[in-house]
C-alpha cells in the first residue's frame, strides 16, 4: 500500500525541483511508473477479500479497480493538460500538477481506507483540489458559479453523512469496514432511522449524481479545464458508487422499501438526461449529461443489491470512467483548436483530422456500449438484474439504451461527418501527444474485454 | 500613541483577563472583566476617526451593560444562596441572567448585534485583539459555571445560523470576520455543557485561524473584498495559501478547522442530539459561502492590473511575518495531531 | 566529471520517487511481518511445520 502512496507524496517535491524543461516529461514518466506499479494490487493472495493490509488501509476486489483507475488517470491528465497550460508561468504549471497529484493522493487514501470515517474525510478532502482546479484554471467566468455549485451540492449531501456515521459509531462501537458487516444487525424501525438511512446514502447519491441532484455536474464539467473534467468523470463520480456499495450492507432491512423513490429517480434520469443529450449543442455538456445517464444505471444496479447488480455497477463504473474521460479528451482537442464548445462550429472534422475521427468513432461506440466492450457487459448485467427485479423496468432501461445509441450517433455525426465549415480550414494537425492519450485510454478498455474478472469484484 | 501609555494599556488588558482566569470569587472575576474593558477602549479609540470613536462608544455601552448584568446576577445569587463562589452559581434566575450577560460579552446571538459594528470601526490589530483575546475571559467564566439549560443550545444554534446569514451580504472584511466569529462562538457554546474541554480546543483553534486571517489582511492592508483582488501582486505565496486558510475557517476536511466541528458533532451524537447536530452542520454551509467568496476574490480570479502594480511582490514587506507563517501552518496542518491535542487538554 | 556533476545537479530530484518506492516497500514488508507474526500460533490458520522450519513467532 505504502509503496504506491509514498512515491505519490514524493512526486510533489519532484514537481517543484525539476528544471523547467524537464517538468512535463519527468512528471509524466514518474506518474506512469507509479500507475504501472499499482497493477501489482491485482493479485489477491489472501482468502478473505482484503489484502495489502496495514494499519489504516487495505485493498479488496471492490476498491482495487478503482484505485488502479485513479493512478492510471494521473499520467493521462498530465498529458492532456500540457497544451493548455503552456502560457502559464512555470510556477503555476507546477502548482497545477501538484494539485492533480494531491488529488491522486486523497483518492488513494479514500478508496483504500478501511475505516468509514477515514473514507469520509478523504472523500471530502478531494473537494478542495477539485474546487481549485475548476475555479482557478477554468476558462469562463461561470467557473466560479460552477465551483460554488460543486462545493455546496456535495457538502449539503455529505454533512448529514458525517452525523449519520457518528451515530453509527455510537451504535456499533466501530466504523471499520473489515468488521462492520459482522456487527449485530441494527434495529431500524423508527422514523429517525429512516432519516438516518437517507443521511447515509444522500451524500453518495449527490456525488453519483442522481437525477434531481445532478445540476452541479454539467456545470462543473463544462467549466473545468480538461484535467478537471477527466478526473471528475473518471474517478470522483465513482466515489459515490463505491461509498454506496460499502454502506449498503449495513442498511439492510430499510433499503428494500426506502430505495423506491431513488430507483424511480435514477431510472427516469436515464431517459431524461439522454433526451437532454439529444438536444444539446454544447460538446462538453453533452458528455457530462451522458455521464449522468450512465451513472443512473449504476445507481439502480447498486440499489437493488443483487450480486449481478453490484458486479454490473462496478464494471460499468470502470468502463464508463475510461470512456467518458476519453470523450472529454477528444472534446478538448476540438476546444484547443476552435476555442469553442459549440458543436455547430466544429462540424465535419473528419476532413481535417482523419485519424482523430477514428478515435471519435471508437470512443462513441464505447459510450453506446458496443458488444465486446466492458461497457456492454456492465450495462447488460445491470439491465438483466433489474429485469429480474421487475420486468417493467425493461421499458425504461431499453429506451435508455436506445437513446444512448441515438445521442452517441448524434455526437459522432455532428462532429465528424458532413461538410467542413469554412472557418476550420486552417487547423493544426493532431499531435502524437493526443493520439497517445487516446491510446492509453482505449488500450485498457479493449484489454479488459479479455479478462473482465479483474472488474468483477468479490461477488464471483 | 505614546509607547509608554500603550504598554500600560496592553498590560492592563493582560492583567484583567488574568485576574478573571484565576479568580474563584464573582466580584474578582467581574473586576477583571472591567479592567479588561477599560484597557481596550483607549486602544480602540486611538485613531480618533469618527468610526473608531463610534465603535468604542458602542463597545463601552454594551460591555458596561454586560458587566452590570454579571454583577447583578452574582450578587442576586449571593443574596439567595449566600455564595460568591463561581462554581456555586446555582439559582436558575441568576444563572440565566449570568448566561445572558456573558453571551452579550462574547457576542452570542441574539445579543450579537454590537460585534460587527464595533469590529468595523477598529484597525486590524485591535480587531484581532477584540476577536481573540477578549473572548478568553468570558469563556473562562462560562466553562467554570455549571449551566444546564436549553437556552444555551437555542442561542448557540441561532448564533451559527445568524453568523452565516449575516455575513452573506457583507463586503467589508472586518464585518465578515465578526460574523464568522459569531458563528464559531455558536459552535463553542453548543458543546459547552457536554464537554468544556472541547470548547477550549475549539476556541484555541479558532484563535489560530483568526490570527492568520487577520495578519494576512494586515499584511495586505485590505479591509474590503475589492481590495483583496490586488493581494496576489503583493505576496503570491500567502495568497495561494489563503483560500486554504479560509476553507479551514469554514471547516472543510482535511484542514484544521474540520477537527473541532467533527469532535463537536461526535459529542452531540453521543448525547442523542442528532437533529441539532445535523442542523448545526448544515448551518456551517452558510458561513462557508462567504469564505468561498473571499477566496474567489483573492486567489481564484486574477484582477486586471497595470504592470508596475504587479511587481510589488519584489519589495519585501516591512512587517514581521513569523506569526503569520506559524499560525498559517497551524491552521492548515493540525488535523492529524488532533487526538494528541485532545489528550493533552482533556 | 563536469558532465557528471551537471547531470547530477539537473536530475537528482528524479531519485525522489524511486526512493519513496523503496521506503514504501520496506515499510510494507515490515508491516506484513508484523501482521503475519501470529500466523502459526492460531489453531484455525496454522499448518504443519516442515522439518527444520522456524516458527514465525517467538
Amino acid at each position: 500500500m505504502l509503496k504506491i502512496l509514498i512515491p505519490t507524496v514524493m512526486l510533489i517535491p519532484t514537481i517543484w525541483f525539476t528544471p523547467k524543461k524537464w517538468l512535463w516529461p519527468s512528471t509524466l514518466t514518474h506518474s506512469l511508473v507509479i500507475a504501472l506499479f499499482t497493477l501489482t494490487w491485482l493479485t489477491w493472495p489472501s482468502e478473505t477479500a482484503w489484502s495489502n493490509l496495514n494499519g489504516l488501509m487495505a485493498t479488496d476486489p471492490l476498491s482495487t479497480p478503482l484505485l488502479i483507475l485513479t493512478c492510471w488517470l494521473l499520467p493521462l491528465m498530465i498529458l492532456a493538460s500540457q497544451n493548455h497550460t503552456t502560457n502559464d508561468p512555470i510556477n503555476r504549471q507546477r502548482m497545477y500538477i501538484s494539485l492533480l497529484t494531491s488529488l491522486q493522493l486523497f483518492l488513494i487514501l479514500a478508496f483504500s481506507a478501511t475505516e468509514l470515517i477515514m473514507f469520509y474525510i478523504m472523500f471530502e478532502a478531494t473537494l478542495i483540489p477539485t474546487l481549485l482546479i475548476i475555479t482557478r484554471w477554468g476558462n469562463q467566468t461561470e467557473r466560479l458559479n460552477a465551483g460554488t455549485y460543486f462545493l455546496f451540492y456535495t457538502l449539503a449531501g455529505s454533512l448529514p453523512l458525517l452525523v449519520a456515521l457518528l451515530m453509527l459509531q455510537n451504535k456499533t462501537g466501530s466504523l471499520s469496514m473489515l468488521t462492520l458487516q459482522h456487527s449485530n444487525p441494527l434495529n431500524l424501525i423508527m422514523l429517525g432511522d429512516k432519516l438516518w438511512w437517507m443521511g447515509c446514502l444522500m451524500a453518495f447519491l449527490v456525488k453519483m449524481p442522481l437525477y434531481g441532484v445532478h445540476l452541479w455536474l454539467p456545470k462543473a464539467h463544462v467549466e473545468a479545464p480538461i484535467a478537471g473534467s477527466m478526473i471528475l468523470a473518471a474517478v470522483l463520480l465513482k466515489l459515490g458508487g463505491y461509498g454506496m456499495m460499502r454502506l449498503m450492507n449495513i442498511l439492510e432491512p430499510l433499503s428494500k422499501q426506502l430505495s423506491y423513490p431513488f430507483m424511480i429517480l435514477a431510472l427516469w434520469g436515464i431517459i431524461m438526461t439522454g433526451l437532454i443529450c439529444l438536444r444539446q449543442n454544447d460538446l462538453k455538456s453533452l458528455i457530462a449529461y451522458s455521464s449522468v445517464s450512465h451513472m443512473g444505471l449504476v445507481t439502480t444496479g447498486i440499489l437493488i443489491q443483487t450480486p449481478w447488480g453490484f458486479t454490473g455497477a462496478l464494471v460499468l463504473m470502470i468502463a464508463h470512467g475510461l470512456t467518458s474521460s476519453a470523450l472529454f479528451c477528444l472534446a478538448n482537442t476540438n476546444y484547443e483548436r476552435t476555442h469553442s464548445r459549440t458543436m455547430v462550429l466544429a462540424r465535419g472534422l473528419q476532413m481535417v483530422l482523419p485519424l482523430m475521427a477514428m478515435w471519435w468513432f471508437t470512443a462513441s461506440l464505447a459510450n453506446m456500449a458496443l458488444p465486446p466492450l466492458p461497457n456492454l457487459m456492465g450495462e447488460l448485467m445491470i439491465i438483466s438484474s433489474l429485469f429480474n427485479w421487475s420486468p417493467w423496468t425493461l421499458t425504461l432501461t431499453g429506451l435508455g439504451t436506445l437513446i444512448t445509441a441515438a445521442y452517441s450517433l448524434y455526437l459522432f455525426l455532428t462532429t465528424q461527418r458532413g461538410p467542413l465549415t469554412n472557418h476550420l480550414l486552417h487547423m493544426e494537425p493532431s499531435h502524437s501527444r493526443e493520439h497517445l492519450i487516446m491510446t492509453l485510454h482505449l488500450i485498457p478498455l479493449t484489454l479488459l474485454i479479455f479478462k473482465p474478472e479483474l472488474l468483477w469484484g468479490w461477488i464471483f | 500613541m505614546n509607547p509608554y501609555i500603550m504598554s500600560i494599556f496592553l498590560l492592563g488588558l493582560g492583567l484583567g483577563t488574568t485576574i478573571t482566569f484565576m479568580s474563584s470569587h464573582w466580584l474578582l472575576a467581574w473586576m477583571g472583566l472591567e479592567i479588561n474593558t477599560l484597557a481596550i477602549i483607549p486602544l480602540m479609540a486611538q485613531h480618533h476617526h469618527p468610526r473608531s470613536v463610534e465603535a468604542s462608544t458602542k463597545y463601552f455601552l454594551t460591555q458596561a451593560t454586560a458587566a452590570a448584568m454579571i454583577l447583578f446576577a452574582s450578587s442576586t445569587n449571593a443574596w439567595i444562596t449566600g455564595q460568591w463562589d463561581i462554581n456555586e452559581l446555582s439559582h436558575p434566575m441568576s444563572s440565566t441572567i449570568m448566561m445572558l450577560g456573558l453571551a452579550l460579552k462574547i457576542g452570542l446571538a441574539p445579543l450579537h448585534t454590537w460585534l460587527p459594528e464595533v469590529l468595523q470601526g477598529l484597525d486590524l490589530t485591535t480587531g484581532l485583539i477584540m476577536s481573540t483575546w477578549q473572548k478568553l475571559a468570558p469563556f473562562s467564566l462560562l466553562m467554570q459555571m455549571n449551566l444546564n439549560n436549553s437556552v444555551m443550545i437555542t442561542m448557540a444554534i441561532m448564533s451559527t445560523m445568524i453568523g452565516g446569514w449575516g455575513g452573506l451580504n457583507q463586503t467589508q472584511l472586518r464585518k465578515i470576520l465578526a460574523y464568522s466569529s459569531i458563528a464559531h462562538i455558536g459552535w463553542m457554546i453548543l458543546v459547552l455543557q457536554f464537554s468544556p474541554s472541547l470548547t477550549l480546543i475549539t476556541l484555541m483553534i479558532y484563535i489560530f485561524m483568526t490570527l492568520s486571517i487577520f495578519c494576512l489582511f494586515k499584511m495586505n492592508k485590505t479591509t474590503s473584498i475589492n481590495s483583496l483582488a490586488m493581494s496576489w501582486s503583493k505576496s503570491p505565496t500567502i495568497t495561494a495559501l489563503s483560500p486554504l486558510i479560509l476553507l479551514s475557517l469554514g471547516g472543510l476536511p482535511p484542514l484544521t478547522g474540520f477537527g473541532p466541528k467533527w469532535m463537536i458533532l461526535s459529542e452531540l451524537t453521543k448525547q442523542d442530539l442528532n437533529m441539532i447536530a445535523t442542523i448545526t452542520a448544515l448551518s456551517a454551509l452558510l458561513s462557508l459561502y462567504f469564505y468561498l467568496r473571499l477566496s474567489y476574490a483573492m486567489t481564484l480570479t486574477l484582477s486586471p492590473n497595470t504592470t508596475p502594480i504587479t511587481n510589488q511582490w519584489r519589495f519585501n514587506t516591512k512587517q514581521p511575518t513569523i506569526h503569520l507563517s506559524i499560525s498559517t501552518m497551524l491552521s492548515l496542518m493540525l488535523l492529524p495531531l488532533l487526538p494528541g491535542i485532545m489528550t493533552i487538554i482533556n | 566529471m563536469v558532465n557528471f556533476i551537471t547531470f547530477a545537479r539537473e536530475h537528482w530530484m528524479n531519485l525522489l520517487v524511486p526512493m519513496g518506492f523503496v521506503i514504501g516497500w520496506y515499510l510494507d514488508k515490515q508491516q506484513d511481518k508484523k501482521l503475519t507474526a501470529f500466523r502459526n500460533k492460531s489453531l484455525l490458520y496454522s499448518r504443519e511445520l516442515k522439518p527444520g522450519e522456524e516458527v514465525t513467532w517467538k
